[in-house]
């Protein structure tokens, strides 16, 4: 799913965040990626869906040459991926099925196509009886668990969220986390970068540890291993 | 393209074109503004081009024969002209009915004429028409070295005189209307900037989920389309209102005066009016939008 070569990241600034980095992960996995703050976990996830492009390196990600593509195929790789942030990214005049559906419509869907996937997908995350609120209107683990249905509704081969957790208590972590859970089971890749050393600790899944754009660490069923 | 990727574009351009409402506002009356001078001098240069052709065409050679020629000369020499490329038609004016017909443009000025008592100053002449306008200098050249001949003229003053006005006038209708496009070229694409400014947000999550640039860049691009077609449409329809009172004034004093009647030119400056507004309102926004897609 994910192949990554002797990759480096220099900003124009000059800042190394990543540097020569090799990380090979197969579908179906869940893995977490962890390292302390400036670390380069969001440089890592930001290359998976061609935000940031490798200084250095070869990268494969869903069977595409992410560092040689053409611009025009940045869209066509993103769909197969599902992006999740930690400030949601809502569109804040758009109601809860208009936001899930907003990823269907910008890439052309059905429309017959688009009523089915929406209610689905709210079905996964536990919001069908809130399809009509804003996102005003919602706490902020169910603005995330909008995010990912939007995330999800066009059945990405692989899920990519930066510190998805980041702004939710415990409790609402967890709910979070047994939605990536269901998701994963169902076959679908997750690559998540979390500070949270509870659910990575508890979860028992891979965990590749990053410190100063060196990976230090790549367990299969790995612990978080830093004090917060 | 689908019907509701239609639709969806529609609607976010008549959304955007509402939320920026002044700013629309300001836009429309720029490419008015442009578009008028625009198509004023357009106008101005295709009158004048036509009126520098119909006076080309009516143009003929005066050639003046010297006066020792007599009448066997005269003949030999008329037919000599007439036998020339591209030569329409050659009259004789003797040198009596020259005087008669001064005479008679003076009108109640003739006493001017008194002065020279019983003497007739002017030679004999041929009139000579050619068949095409760009004929003239080299016939009128070539009847100048023939025997006899005194001078050929034409009224090359008055022909290079407009021609000379016309450039001008293209000119400097060329150099400001540079000027105003440019001017219209940035307000609206900062029109523009400003929708895309007040849509980032959305245009982000599109790029994440996969929406294609030109799927983003429609409605932009049909928000400064519509700007710059609305602009046109009003300088038309200023323009088309001004050229028929104009007109209408000219045909009643100047009569004479070749001017284009409306029909159908006036629709030939309207579609060009409002293919150039169109163009510079997809300029507009494809320059704010290139930065703006790359990442
Ligand atoms: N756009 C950028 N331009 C320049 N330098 C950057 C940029 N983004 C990140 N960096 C630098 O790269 C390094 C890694 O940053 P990154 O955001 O990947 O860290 P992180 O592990 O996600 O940190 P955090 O846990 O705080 O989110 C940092 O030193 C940061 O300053
Ligand atoms: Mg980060």
């Amino acid at each position: 799913m994910i192949d990554m070569k002797d990759v480096s990241k220099v900003y124009e600034n000059g800042a190394m965040a990543l540097d020569h980095v090799n990380v090979h992960i197969d579908k179906g996995e869940f893995v977490f990626i962890v390292g302390a703050s400036g670390a380069g976990k969001s440089t890592f996830i930001r290359m998976l869906f061609r935000e940031v492009l490798p200084s250095d390196g070869s990268l494969i990600v869903n069977g595409q040459d992410v560092v040689h593509m053409d611009h025009s195929d940045v869209p066509y790789l993103r769909r197969g991926l599902g992006v999740i942030f930690q400030d949601y990214r809502l569109l804040p005049d758009k109601t809860v099925t208009e936001n899930v559906a907003f990823a269907m419509q910008v890439i052309e869907a059905p429309r017959r196509k688009i009523q089915h996937s929406v209610n689905a997908v709210l079905d996964i995350v536990g919001l069908r009886d809130k399809y009509k609120c804003f996102p005003s209107q919602l706490s902020g683990g169910e603005q995330q668990r909008v995010a990912i249905a939007r995330a999800i509704v066009n059945h990405p081969a692989l899920v990519i969220a930066d510190e998805p957790t980041g702004n939710l208590d415990p409790e609402t972590s967890w709910d979070i986390m047994d939605i990536f859970k269901r998701i994963n089971a169902d076959g679908t890749t997750i690559v998540m970068a979390t500070h949270d050393k509870g659910i990575v600790d508890a979860m028992k899944r891979r965990v590749i540890a990053i410190e100063d754009g060196h990976i230090v660490r790549d367990e299969a069923q790995g612990v978080y291993g830093y004090e917060n | 393209m689908k019907i509701s990727t239609g639709e969806y574009i529609i609607r976010e351009t008549m959304l955007s074109l509402k939320r920026n409402s002044w700013m629309s506002f300001a836009s429309i009356g720029t490419v008015a503004v442009s578009l008028f001078v625009f198509g004023m001098f357009l106008i101005l240069v295709v009158n004048m081009n036509r009126m520098t052709d119909s006076l080309e065409s009516q143009v003929e050679i005066s050639v003046y024969v010297k006066d020792e020629v007599n009448e066997g000369g005269i003949r030999t020499l008329e037919e000599r002209i007439t036998a020339m490329q591209g030569i329409e038609s050659v009259k004789f004016v003797d040198r009596e009915k020259a005087m008669e017909r001064f005479r008679d443009r003076l009108g109640d000025q003739q006493f001017l004429l008194d002065a020279l008592g019983d003497t007739n100053p002017l030679p004999n002449s041929f009139e000579v028409r050619v068949i095409r306008p760009d004929m003239v200098r080299t016939a009128a050249e070539a009847i100048a070295e023939l025997p006899g001949v005194e001078t050929a003229k034409y009224g090359q003053d008055v022909v290079e005189h407009l021609f000379d006005i016309t450039r001008l006038v293209r000119l400097f209708g060329l150099a400001l209307m540079f000027v105003l496009a440019l001017a219209t070229l940035f307000i609206i694409s900062n029109t523009i900037r400003l929708t895309v400014f007040a849509r980032r947000k959305e245009v982000a999550i599109m790029k994440y989920v996969g929406a294609t640039d030109w799927f983003i860049r429609w409605p932009f691009l049909l928000e400064g389309v519509v700007l710059g077609c609305l602009g046109g449409i009003v300088a038309a329809l200023v323009l088309r209102g001004a050229y028929r009172v104009i007109a209408a004034k000219i045909y009643d004093t100047l009569t004479f005066f070749p001017l284009i009647p409306e029909n159908p030119f006036l629709h030939y400056v309207t579609a060009a009016i409002l293919v150039c507004g169109m163009g510079i309102g997809a300029l507009g926004s494809t320059i704010s939008l290139k930065k703006f897609l790359k990442a």
